[in-house]
C-alpha cells in the first residue's frame, strides 16, 4: 500500500467533501472499517509499517474533524443569516415614567447646593403673616399684604406667597452659620396667563455666616446659574427692592439662545433676568435675635417655572400643569 | 415711567449714548424695559422726507367737493402737486408736508397715488399724523414760516427716544425727569442742572384761605391763585413732551400741572376757583354720605376713610386721587387755584384701592413724595402758567405741619467694602453719595435728601446707595465655608427614593392644584373668597385630583396611562394651621394588583413593612380595596373611569423608615424551596395563612402566593391558593426530610386554624 498517495487521496477527498454527508463519505471510504488503510492495519507485521499506517490514519482524523469543524460553522453562520431581524423595530415595551419637569429642576438645585454645603429645608405651605410678612420686614402697607394679592385662609393664616418664611424658621431655630435652601410651592392671586399661575414652586436659598458679602451672593448665583445654563454664561447683577434684604439686586443670566447677541427670549438685551436677591436686611436679624453687626448674611427666592420654561423653551406655564403623558413623556 | 430722552439731557449733561444711558441705568437705577421711537422713525434717511413745504397755490379738487387741490414747494425748485383733505389754510401757508416713501409715525408708508383722477406726490400733515398733538381738524400750519426744503425735524421735534422704565416701590423720586437725570449725573460723573423753574411776578397779594384739617393724611398744602387765565392749547413743543411721555394734551393749564408732575415728581392739580363755594380749600375726611362726581365722570362714594379736597360746602376733589369734574378747569376759566400739596402714601393706596382707581397721581403719592417738593412743584408750574397762559399770580398760602428734619447717618466706609466684597476708596463714596444728593460731613456723618427719606434711614441703606453704582465691579467669590455640610436628610432621601422607584414602575409624575373645588372632606380649608370656583378648597387628598388627570389623558386618547404625584395635604386641625402632611398616590390603568405592586416597592423602598387589611374606601371598589401602613389602595370603583384602574394613596411621612439593615447569608446554607397549594374557604386572605405559617415554623423564610384558583376541583365557596414557600436555617443546610417535617407543621397548622386542606 502506498501510504503517502493514500493520505494524499484521502486529504483532497476530505478537503473536497461540501457537506456533512460527502464528508461522512469520505470518512467511511477511507478510515472505515473495510477502508484499504484498516485493512492495512488489520494485517500489519512489523513495528515500523504499523507506525507509518497509524500517522497515517491520525492525519487523516484529524483532517475529518477539522473539515467537519468547519463545516459545522459554515451551516451555523447560514442558519444565523436566516435569521435576520429588523433591527430598527421597536424594543419590547418597558416603559419607564418620568419625574415632572419641576421636580428635575427641583433636584438638579438641590444638588447644586449640597455640592456647595448647603442643606435642604423643608418648609410649610400655610404660614400665618407673622412669618411671611412680619419678620420679612415688609410695611403695613406693602401691596404683597392686600388678600387681593395673597391667599387668606383666616385672620393671620396664609398661603405662603414665597419660600422666605422657611428662612425665619431656619433661623429662629438654630445659630450660624446657616448655609440652607428650601424648595416648594407658593400661592399668589395672579390671573393665569402664559407666565402666571396661582401655584408656582420657589427656591429659597439663605447663607448667613461671619464676614459674607455681596460679592458671595454674587459668586453663588453665577455657580447657579451656570450649572443650570451652562458653563459658559455670563452673571449679572442689577439693584432692585425688596423689603427683606438691603442692597438688593435681581440677577441676570448671558442669554443661552443667542449668547448675548440679542434675541426675541432676552429682548434684545442679551441677558435674561432670573430673579430677586440681596444682603440680608438688617431689621430681618433683629427679628430672629441675630446681631448684624456679628454676621452678614445673604438670600434669594426664584421661581422654579421660569428655570423650567427657559431650558426647554416652552412657552406657556399652564403646560406644566396640562399632566398630559404626550408632554410629561419629553421629559 | 415714559421718558422722553431729550427732556432729560435738558436737566443733564452726559455725553454718554442713549444706548448707553439705558444699559447703565438698568445696573444702578431701575428696570429699562425698552427704548422707545416716539414719533417719526429716524431710519433709512425716513426723517429727510420730512420737510417744510410752502403752499403756492391751493384750490378745490376738480372732481372732490371735500378735497384740494395744492402746489407745493418743498425745495425742490418745481412745486409738488398734493391732494389734501384740510381747508384751514390757503396759498402762502407754511406747513408739513411727507414725500412719497415716508413712513408715518403710525406705521402707515406713503407712495405716489391719484386721487380722483389727480395725482398726489406727498402729504400735508396734522399734529397728530405727527404725534405732536390729538387735534385732527385740520392740518398743522407752522408760523414765522421757516423756508421751505428745511428739514421739518429742525423746527419741530419729529422724533423722540422715549426710555420706558419700570421702578420700584422705594423709590417715588424716580417717577420724574429730574430724579432720573440725577441718577444720570451721579452715574456718568456728569452735571445736574439746576431744579426747572423760575417765579413769575407777583401782581397781587390776596389771601387764599387753605385749611386742613388732618395734618397727618396732608402734611402741606400750596395754595396759589392767578387771574386773567387764558385757556387755549399748549404750544408743540410741551405737546409733543406729554405725549412722548404717554400723557394726553388737553389744555395749557392742565398740561402744565401734568408737566410739573412729569419734570418733578409732585403731582398738581388746577381748580376753577370761582367755581370753589367761598373760593376756600379745606382739607378733610369725607363725610359718611358725601359723594363726588371725578373728572371721569363717575359718581364716587366717599366714606370717612377717605381724604377730599374740599369748599365751603362740599368735596371737590379725592386727595391726591382725582379731581372733581364741577371745580375742573374748563375753556371759560380765568381764575385758577393751583394746588401744589403733600399727601401720606398709606391712605391714598386705601381710597385708590377701595375705589378701583389709580391715575398718574395716586401711583406717586403711594410711594411717598417729598413733601419739600410742593414749593418747588408750584413755581416751575407758575413760570408756565404764565408763560403759556398769560396768567398773573395773585396770591399764596402755604400751610404746613411741622416735616420732619433730615435723617443724619454715620458711615463707616470700611462697612461699605466689607458687606460688598469691594474695596471702595472713601473718596468714590464721597463723590456718588454728593452725586445723588446726599450731605457728607468730613467725619463721614450723612444727611440723607429730603427725597429719600423715606428709604435711607440706616448705614446698610447708605451701602447701597454707593454698591448700586459698582456692581458690575463686584467679584465673584464664594463663601469663606466654615462648618458647612451638605446632605439631604433621610426623609429628602426617601422621598427621591419613592420618586425613582414609581418612575421605574412606569408611572408618569404629574402636578396637580392643592386648591380643588370641592374636597370630600367637610372640614377642609376653604379659601374666604377663591380665585376661581375650581380653586376653593386646601386639599386633604390627592386621589381626586390624579382620578382628574386620567380622566383627561383618557379623553385625549392616551394609553397605558399610570401617573403619580407627591405633594403637601393639609388636614383640618383644631389649631391656627392645619397638618401639613406629605402624601404620595398614584393611578393606573390596570387592575388592583398594578397598585398592590407599587405599594410593596415603595415600601420596600423605605424598608418598611406592609401589612395589608381590609377595608373601604369611597371611591374605590369595595371588594378591592386594603389600608395599608400610612394609606390605602385598591381598585378604583367602576363607574368613574372607563376599564380597570387601580390606585393608591400614602402618607410618606407614615411610612416606618428602616434605619439601616444587615445582610442574610443565603448564600452558604441555601434555602430549599417547595410549591404548596392550599384550599380554603372564599373569605380566608392569603396573607392570613402566611401569618399562620410563620408563627407554626420559624424556619419559614418566605411564603409568596403565586396563583389562585377556583373550580369544580376545589368545590364551591372555595379556592386554591399556591404558594412558593422557602425554608432555610441560619446554621445548616436542611434535609429534605426535616423540609417535610417543616412542611407538615404548616399544613397542619392551617388545616387547624382555618380548615386548609394541602392539594397537590
Amino acid at each position: 500500500l502506498d501510504t503517502d498517495a493514500l493520505v494524499s487521496e484521502a486529504l483532497s477527498a476530505v478537503s473536497d467533501s461540501s457537506t456533512a454527508d460527502e464528508l461522512d463519505d469520505a470518512r467511511v471510504r477511507y478510515l472505515g472499517r473495510k477502508s484499504d488503510l484498516k485493512q492495512a492495519l488489520r494485517e500489519v507485521r512489523d513495528r515500523e509499517s504499523g507506525m507509518t499506517l497509524n500517522a497515517a490514519r491520525v492525519e487523516i482524523e484529524e483532517a475529518v474533524a477539522a473539515r467537519r469543524a468547519e463545516l459545522e460553522r459554515a451551516d451555523l453562520a447560514r442558519a444565523l443569516g436566516q435569521e435576520q431581524l429588523d433591527i430598527t423595530l421597536p424594543g419590547e415595551a418597558q416603559r419607564r415614567g418620568r419625574l415632572h419637569v419641576i421636580t428635575q429642576v427641583r433636584r438638579e438645585v438641590e444638588d447644586i447646593f449640597l455640592g456647595m454645603g448647603y442643606e435642604v429645608v423643608e418648609g410649610r405651605e400655610v404660614e400665618t403673616t407673622h412669618y411671611l410678612f412680619d419678620a420679612l420686614n415688609m410695611a403695613p402697607t406693602h401691596p404683597t399684604r392686600s388678600p387681593l394679592n395673597t391667599f387668606y385662609l383666616d385672620g393671620d393664616v396664609v398661603l405662603r406667597s414665597e419660600t422666605s418664611p422657611s428662612q425665619i424658621h431656619t433661623m429662629e431655630e438654630r445659630k450660624p452659620p446657616i448655609y440652607m435652601v428650601s424648595l416648594g410651592r407658593c400661592y399668589r392671586r395672579d390671573t393665569v396667563d402664559a407666565t402666571h399661575y396661582p401655584i408656582f414652586h420657589q427656591v429659597e436659598g439663605l447663607a448667613v455666616d461671619e464676614g459674607l458679602t455681596l460679592a458671595d451672593l454674587k459668586g453663588t448665583l453665577q455657580h447657579l446659574l451656570r450649572s443650570l445654563f451652562g458653563l459658559e454664561r455670563e452673571t449679572r447683577i442689577a439693584t432692585h427692592f425688596f423689603p427683606f434684604t438691603e442692597p438688593s439686586i435681581e440677577a441676570y443670566v448671558s442669554c443661552f439662545l443667542c449668547d448675548g447677541a440679542g434675541c426675541r427670549v432676552c429682548r434684545q438685551s442679551g441677558w435674561i433676568e432670573i430673579g430677586g436677591a440681596g444682603m440680608v436686611d438688617p431689621n430681618v436679624f433683629e427679628f430672629v435675635g441675630y446681631d448684624p453687626e456679628k454676621v452678614t448674611g445673604f438670600a434669594f427666592g426664584w421661581g422654579l417655572e421660569r428655570i423650567a420654561l427657559l431650558r426647554h423653551g416652552l412657552p406657556d406655564i399652564r403646560a406644566l400643569w396640562e399632566n398630559d403623558l404626550r408632554l410629561l413623556e419629553q421629559f | 415711567l415714559r421718558l422722553p430722552v431729550s427732556w432729560l439731557r435738558e436737566y443733564v449733561d452726559v455725553k454718554a449714548s442713549t444706548e448707553e444711558i439705558a444699559a447703565r441705568l438698568a445696573i444702578s437705577t431701575c428696570e429699562v424695559e425698552r427704548i422707545i421711537v416716539q414719533g417719526v422713525a429716524d431710519e433709512d434717511g425716513n426723517l429727510g422726507l420730512f420737510r417744510v413745504g410752502r403752499v403756492v397755490e391751493a384750490g378745490k379738487h376738480p372732481n372732490a367737493d371735500r378735497l384740494q387741490l395744492c402746489r407745493v414747494d418743498v425745495g425742490e425748485g418745481e412745486p409738488r402737486q398734493i391732494v389734501c383733505g384740510a381747508w384751514n389754510f390757503g396759498e402762502g401757508a407754511t406747513v408739513a408736508v411727507a414725500l412719497p416713501g415716508a413712513v408715518l409715525p403710525d406705521g402707515h408708508a406713503l407712495a405716489e397715488v391719484k386721487l380722483r383722477g389727480e395725482s398726489s406726490s406727498g402729504m400735508i400733515l396734522s399734529e397728530r399724523e405727527l404725534d405732536l398733538g390729538v387735534d385732527h381738524s385740520g392740518i398743522l400750519v407752522l408760523e414765522n414760516g421757516p423756508e421751505p426744503g428745511t428739514p421739518l425735524v429742525d423746527v419741530l421735534p419729529l422724533s423722540e427716544q422715549v426710555l420706558e422704565l419700570e421702578t420700584t416701590p422705594n423709590r417715588p423720586d424716580l417717577l420724574s425727569i429730574y430724579g432720573v437725570a440725577r441718577e444720570v449725573a451721579a452715574i456718568f460723573g456728569g452735571e445736574l442742572r439746576p431744579m426747572p423753574g423760575t417765579e413769575p411776578d407777583r401782581i397781587a397779594d390776596e389771601p387764599v384761605d387753605i385749611r386742613i384739617e388732618d395734618l397727618e393724611r396732608c402734611p402741606r398744602y400750596v395754595g396759589r391763585t392767578f387771574r386773567d387765565v387764558r385757556i387755549g392749547p399748549s404750544p408743540l413743543w410741551l405737546k409733543a413732551r406729554l405725549i412722548a411721555a404717554g400723557m394726553r394734551p388737553i389744555s395749557n393749564v392742565v398740561d402744565a400741572t401734568n408737566y410739573v408732575m412729569l419734570a418733578l415728581g409732585s403731582p398738581l392739580h388746577a381748580f376753577d376757583q370761582p367755581r370753589l363755594a367761598e373760593g376756600r380749600i379745606v382739607v378733610r375726611r369725607a363725610h359718611a354720605d358725601e359723594e363726588i362726581r371725578t373728572l371721569d365722570g363717575v359718581v364716587r362714594a366717599l366714606t370717612p376713610d377717605d381724604l377730599v379736597i374740599a369748599d365751603a360746602e362740599r368735596p371737590v376733589a379725592i386727595a391726591g386721587v382725582m379731581g372733581g369734574e364741577d371745580s375742573e378747569v374748563t375753556e371759560e376759566t380765568t381764575v385758577v387755584l393751583l394746588e401744589a400739596a403733600n399727601f401720606e402714601p398709606s391712605g391714598i393706596q386705601r381710597t385708590s384701592e377701595r375705589l378701583g382707581l389709580r391715575s398718574e397721581a395716586s401711583g406717586r403719592w403711594e410711594k411717598g413724595v417729598d413733601p419739600h417738593l410742593a414749593e418747588d412743584a408750584a413755581r416751575l408750574c407758575s413760570q408756565l402758567f404764565a408763560e403759556l397762559s398769560g396768567a398773573g399770580w395773585t396770591g399764596e398760602s402755604d400751610v404746613s405741619a411741622e416735616l420732619p428734619g433730615p435723617a443724619v447717618i454715620h458711615l463707616r466706609p470700611e462697612r461699605t467694602s466689607e458687606l460688598l466684597g469691594l474695596e471702595v476708596e472713601p473718596d468714590e463714596q464721597r463723590r456718588i453719595l454728593e452725586a445723588l444728593g446726599f450731605e457728607v460731613s468730613a467725619d463721614w456723618n450723612v444727611t440723607a435728601p429730603t427725597w429719600r427719606a423715606r428709604d435711607v434711614t440706616r448705614e446698610v441703606d447708605l451701602v447701597e446707595e454707593v454698591g448700586r453704582m459698582k456692581l458690575d465691579e463686584v467679584p465673584f467669590t464664594l463663601p469663606a465655608r466654615r462648618e458647612m455640610y451638605g446632605r439631604l436628610s433621610h426623609w429628602q432621601q426617601h422621598r427621591r427614593a419613592v420618586e425613582d422607584v414609581l418612575v421605574g414602575l412606569g408611572y408618569f409624575e404629574v402636578y396637580t392644584p392643592s386648591l380643588v373645588a370641592d374636597d370630600p372632606d367637610p372640614n377642609a380649608y376653604r379659601i374666604p373668597q377663591p380665585q376661581s370656583q375650581d380653586m376653593a378648597d386646601l386639599r386633604t387628598t390627592l386621589l381626586p385630583s390624579l382620578i382628574e388627570v386620567a380622566r383627561h389623558n383618557l379623553d385625549v386618547g392616551n394609553e397605558g396611562i399610570a401617573v403619580f404625584e407627591i405633594a403637601h395635604v393639609y388636614r383640618p386641625t383644631d389649631e391656627e394651621l392645619p397638618d401639613e402632611r406629605v402624601h404620595v398616590a398614584g393611578i393606573a390603568q390596570a387592575p388592583y394588583a398594578r397598585a398592590k405592586g407599587a405599594v410593596e416597592e415603595i415600601l420596600a423602598a423605605g424598608r418598611a413593612v406592609g401589612t395589608f387589611t381590609r377595608s373601604e374606601h369611597p371611591l374605590l371598589h369595595p371588594g378591592q380595596t386594603a389600608t395599608t401602613t400610612g394609606g390605602i389602595l385598591g381598585g378604583l370603583r367602576p363607574g368613574q373611569l372607563e376599564g380597570d384602574w387601580s390606585a393608591f394613596e400614602l402618607d410618606l411621612g407614615a411610612l416606618e423608615l428602616g434605619a439601616g439593615w444587615t445582610y442574610e447569608d443565603v448564600i452558604t446554607y441555601p434555602p430549599l424551596k417547595q410549591d404548596l397549594a392550599f384550599a380554603v374557604p372564599e373569605e380566608v386572605l392569603a396573607t392570613d395563612l402566611v401569618e399562620a405559617a410563620r408563627a407554626a415554623v420559624p424556619e419559614l423564610r418566605s411564603m409568596e402566593p403565586f396563583d389562585v384558583y377556583r373550580g369544580e376541583q376545589v368545590g364551591e365557596g372555595r379556592k386554591s391558593i399556591a404558594f412558593r414557600v422557602e425554608f432555610r436555617s441560619p446554621e445548616r443546610t436542611l434535609t429534605d426530610e426535616e423540609a417535610a417535617g417543616l412542611r407538615e407543621k404548616i399544613v397542619a397548622a392551617l388545616r387547624e386554624r382555618f380548615g386548609a386542606e394541602l392539594r397537590a
